[in-house]
């Protein structure tokens, strides 16, 4: 039986080492062995964070009892059935689907981080703990079970995001975290007004009771002005076009670390929030038909995404302009509403992570040689052989070049769409990945076809090209035998009732 | 033999580190590698001929993505192991021809690797029945070919291979479209299966045809998609163009035949789209003809003439397809000349097209010179190389007893044979004709400029200054020129091998 312990393991084991992070820091940084004792601190707080969400999955799994789906858990702290106003957790096999991909990417990112800012700058213990403990608040929100506590979790962990931003203090990272910051204010105050709005609807926060109250509503006005707050909050937060201006600022004045974390779990949690909040509790599109508006705003992301990453010739800009068109790919997913498009959403989650994580990380050491332009990027793929193979096949990955794990993701969202007779959305996710071949092709040509100004091979780290590998050899594995985590997604798609 | 084409999956993907590996000790070791495991695989290939011959098919299939209904099965037939057998070929040639060919070039292992790499999607592609797993091998050919062209070509070799790559991949998405597409519709991945469920569809299966159409003949070079194929062909290494110009662009045909007009079109067949279709094959097929042809004529640029004569032979390829007009029945066709011509023009082209870039290399590597006006009597200097420039030319433009001129003859014994059903093929039909004179043409100018008459090079004659001797090509060189020019040969004297394979077929 899953209790409310097993689901607050993780995230209080991970809260735990968070806190505990920075005093050890301070002792350790005297150590001679400083290096080895970060990565055996680290290594627990992840082997236990995993033990615990390890447990967590079996306990889950053991419910099952083909051919009836996996159950839906709710989960209070009483144990009591939830009243109106109890804050409850919630398992399903999406939650645990995505706190392991979070656990795993987050470990190979901080990872990354540790040998990335150790290498210049004395290390903070500050920024380790903000990132375990943005990666526990983003479990605490896979795992909620009411609209109250994935707005705490969730709000925790992209307001928290700020702090990673904000890193190197120079000018262009002040600006853009309180560019970053003013938005999610905005957000949340708009996504709290929806929230009150449909607590007055329904008279419950608690996702099931909520979508079954929603369903049989009769006047749909006021839920509808809930809807458009609520859209309009969760949009600014995962940068979906109208209101997108503050991503590639931020990402590119982030530390490379930062960016990579970002892009990796904060972004990925956005659209994870999206898509439970808004299609598969809220409004599923038997209760408000908005297929359309958001059709056209997955054309408009993947559009301008793309367009602005043709035109950049910062190439952390460039990516950072990827990340916004891979919102355009997932909202196309998020707006078929079919279980193909829930199974390529939930396959990008942890593609479109690691993919845009992979490449900031390559970034991130290549900017270490002050490689910043597109023009500074010529020859590299002599000077700097391995982490060149890694950013082209991040860059061949986000292309859709088959056998590599971004075209599965993309072949999923397309036929979602076809399936869901948005064929028109597909025609337009093509050519717009069209373009996307295009700039990564010519970051590509400069890369290797063209001579660098001086020929001198640069020494790669070899400890920091470790987690990059780790990423690269994920893409591959996934891209060839998609299975592995097509079997953690399996049950999430027979649990979902699909809206025709 | 079980497991026979897996291995043809897995000897290549080994290949790929072992041929990096070996080309750091020694780059000829590398190069025989390479073509040691494409010898194995035409073995492999070959052990399914008698399941072929009694069963007409040979099929594996492996578990691979559940979810999405994807197998990994991979299958031969007439058609198929005819194609896989000749790309084989190629690659073998081409990699024998690497060990001169390449010598003293950087980064070699890189392409021996890829190489390799290259060959497991070049094959792949035309063995597997998934349609995902095709769309695999499809890419896969792309990223290895890119590489090649733009790392060992000549002059602006990178922007050439972008233009490759762009193009293709743009023709490849459309093809991704048309693949979810069938498999949104049908809810099955496999091209034979597609095949019957997509009967019931037939508005949703005219887009399709279209989408699958256009972007497979993107890869073909049909004309106004054509524009990549030029510049792809003349800058890559001659070992590149041989595999572009004989495998990947027919690759593009196959495709058709297997995914368009075999899985979609029946169930567009009969209508009034269906029959004007294919009529938009023949004249597209016949304005690449003419065009490929007419600007090969006035090229100056030995690789440039023979990359637009590809052009025109794709063009043959598709006039061909466009004589696909069996009954819409499921499961059961009847195989006509033209298509038996036409898969056997795929092959006798591959052959003929690879040696004529291989020789062209051959020329370019020995005299530097890729202008055909800086040429002329090089006959006398290089008798080998001319003596397979000259057969690969013949063959080109349909001559006896060389093998083109039997699956040309095979496609237009199909003309005739439907013109007396459709009247429509006849003007086409008689603008091919014509078309194969220009042919003649052009191979035949190729030949006098470059090997007879007098040298039109001050620095080929007065070899004295600085110039070094133009001499005939290295032992490795002449040994897979001379596999080709065999093949070239015996394929014209004796097609019957290519031709009963191909009438196995049952099902396309």
């Amino acid at each position: 039986m899953v209790g409310i312990v097993d689901v607050a393991l993780p995230i209080i084991s991970m809260v735990a080492f968070s806190i505990l992070t920075i005093p050890v820091f301070r002792v350790i940084h005297k150590s001679q062995h400083r290096t080895v004792l970060m990565l055996a601190w680290f290594s627990a707080a992840f082997i236990v964070s995993g033990a615990a969400v390890a447990n967590l999955t079996a306990k889950y799994y053991s419910l099952a009892s083909p051919p009836t789906p996996l159950p839906f858990l709710n989960i209070t702290l009483t144990g009591e059935p939830y009243t109106t106003l109890s804050s409850a957790f919630m398992i399903d096999a999406i939650s645990i689907y995505m706190a392991i991909i979070f656990i795993a990417v987050s470990a190979v990112v901080v990872f990354y981080s540790l040998f990335h800012l150790s290498s210049d700058e004395r290390p903070s213990g500050r920024y380790f703990a903000i990132m375990l403990m943005l990666t526990a608040a983003l479990m605490g929100a896979v795992f909620s079970g009411d609209l109250l506590t994935l707005f705490i979790f969730w709000e925790a962990a992209a307001a928290g995001s700020g702090f990673l931003m904000i890193y190197k203090k120079t000018r262009a990272s002040l600006n853009s975290t309180l560019k970053y910051l003013v938005m999610i204010i905005i957000a949340s105050a708009f996504i709290v007004f929806g929230l009150s709005l449909v607590y007055g609807l329904t008279g419950t926060l608690n996702f099931w009771a909520v979508r079954d109250a929603l369903i049989t509503l009769s006047n749909k006005n006021l839920l509808l002005i809930a809807f458009i707050f609520i859209a309009a909050g969760y949009a600014i937060e995962s940068a979906i076009v109208p209101f997108h201006f503050w991503l590639p600022d931020a990402y590119t004045a982030a530390p490379s670390s930062s960016a990579a974390f970002l892009s990796a779990l904060i972004d990925q949690g956005s659209y994870y929030v999206l898509i439970r909040v808004l299609v598969f509790i809220l409004t599923p599109p038997a209760a408000l038909n908005w297929t359309f508006m958001l059709a056209v705003m997955a054309a408009l992301t993947m559009i301008v995404g793309n367009l602005f990453a043709l035109i950049q010739t910062n190439v952390k800009r460039l990516i950072a302009n990827i990340c916004v068109a891979d919102v355009g790919y997932n909202l196309i997913g998020i707006t078929s509403v079919t279980a193909t498009g829930l199974m390529g959403n939930l396959y990008f989650f942890l593609i479109g992570g690691i993919t845009t994580a992979l490449s900031f990380m390559a970034i991130g050491l290549i900017n270490r040689y002050g490689f910043k332009t597109l023009e500074d990027f010529s020859g590299l793929g002599w000077k700097m052989p391995f982490v060149s193979l890694a950013l082209l096949i991040a860059g061949l990955s986000f292309a859709g070049v088959p056998p590599l794990g971004g075209f599965t993701a993309k072949f999923l969202v397309f036929t979602a769409a076809i399936e869901a007779n948005l064929s028109w959305l597909a025609v337009v996710g093509v050519l717009t990945s069209v373009i996307q071949t295009a700039y990564v092709f010519r970051l590509v040509n400069y890369m290797y076809g063209r001579r660098p100004k001086d020929e001198t091979r640069i020494a790669e780290s070899k400890r920091i090209l470790v987690p990059i590998f780790i990423l690269v050899g994920a893409i591959i594995i996934l891209g060839i035998y998609p299975q592995i985590v097509f079997n953690l997604i399996q049950p999430s798609i027979q649990q979902i009732t699909f809206f025709p | 033999m079980p497991y026979s084409l897996l291995l043809v999956f897995i000897l290549p993907t080994l290949g790929v580190p072992l041929s990096y590996f070996a080309a750091k000790k020694s780059t000829k070791a590398a190069g025989i590698l390479v073509a040691l495991i494409a010898l194995i695989n035409i073995g492999l290939i070959l052990s399914t001929l008698p399941t072929i011959a009694s069963k007409s098919i040979y099929q594996e299939s492996y578990t691979w993505i559940p979810i999405l209904s994807a197998r990994f099965t991979l299958f031969a037939d007439g058609i198929s192991a005819s194609i896989a057998i000749i790309s084989l070929v190629l690659i073998f040639a081409a990699a024998l021809f690497s060990i001169n060919y390449m010598e003293g070039k950087k980064n070699l292992p890189v392409y021996y690797a890829l190489l390799s790499m290259l060959s497991i999607g070049l094959v792949g592609v035309f063995i597997t029945s998934n349609l995902l797993l095709f769309y695999f091998c499809w890419e896969l050919m792309l990223v290895p070919a890119y590489f090649i062209i733009g790392g060992w070509g000549y002059r602006e070799s990178y922007r050439a291979a972008f233009k490759f790559f762009i193009f293709t991949h743009a023709g490849a998405v459309f093809v991704l479209l048309g693949i979810g597409a069938i498999y949104m519709t049908t809810g099955v991945t496999d091209m034979f299966v597609a095949q019957g469920a997509l009967m019931s569809f037939p508005d949703i299966a005219r887009w399709i045809l279209i989408a699958l159409t256009a972007g497979f003949a993107v890869k073909m070079a049909i004309v106004p998609l054509h524009m990549w194929l030029p510049d792809a062909h003349s800058e890559a290494p001659a070992t590149m163009s041989a595999l572009l110009s004989g495998v990947i662009i027919s690759a593009g045909a196959y495709a058709i035949l297997r995914l368009s007009l075999g899985t979609v079109f029946p169930a567009v067949a009969g209508t009034a789209f269906g029959s004007s279709f294919l009529h938009g094959l023949a004249v597209f097929g016949v304005i690449s003809a003419f065009f490929g042809a007419f600007i090969a004529l006035v090229e100056t640029d030995i690789k440039r003439i023979i990359a637009y004569s590809s052009i025109s032979h794709m063009g043959y390829v598709m006039f061909g397809l466009s004589l696909y007009s069996s009954a819409p029945i499921v499961g059961a066709i009847t195989i006509t000349a033209a298509i038996v011509g036409t898969v056997l023009h795929i092959v006798n082209h591959a052959v003929s097209k690879g040696l004529f870039f291989l020789s062209a290399g051959a020329i370019m590597h020995q005299t530097e010179k890729r202008n055909i006006d800086e040429m002329g009597g090089l006959a006398g200097k290089m008798p080998f190389t001319g003596a397979s420039s000259i057969t690969a030319a013949l063959s080109i433009a349909g001559s006896p007893p060389f093998a083109c001129f039997v699956s040309e003859f095979l496609i237009f014994v199909g003309a005739f044979e439907i013109i007396s059903i459709d009247g429509f093929y006849t003007i086409p039909t008689v603008f091919m004709l014509i078309a194969t004179v220009l042919s003649l043409a052009y191979s035949l100018r190729f030949v006098y400029r470059v090997f007879l008459g007098q040298s039109r090079s001050k620095n080929l004659e007065q070899e004295g200054e600085g110039e070094k001797k133009v001499v005939d090509v290295p032992n490795f060189m002449k040994l897979s020129m001379g596999i080709l020019v065999i093949f070239v040969i015996i394929l014209g004297i004796y097609p019957a091998f290519f031709i009963n394979l191909i009438n196995t077929v049952a099902i396309i």
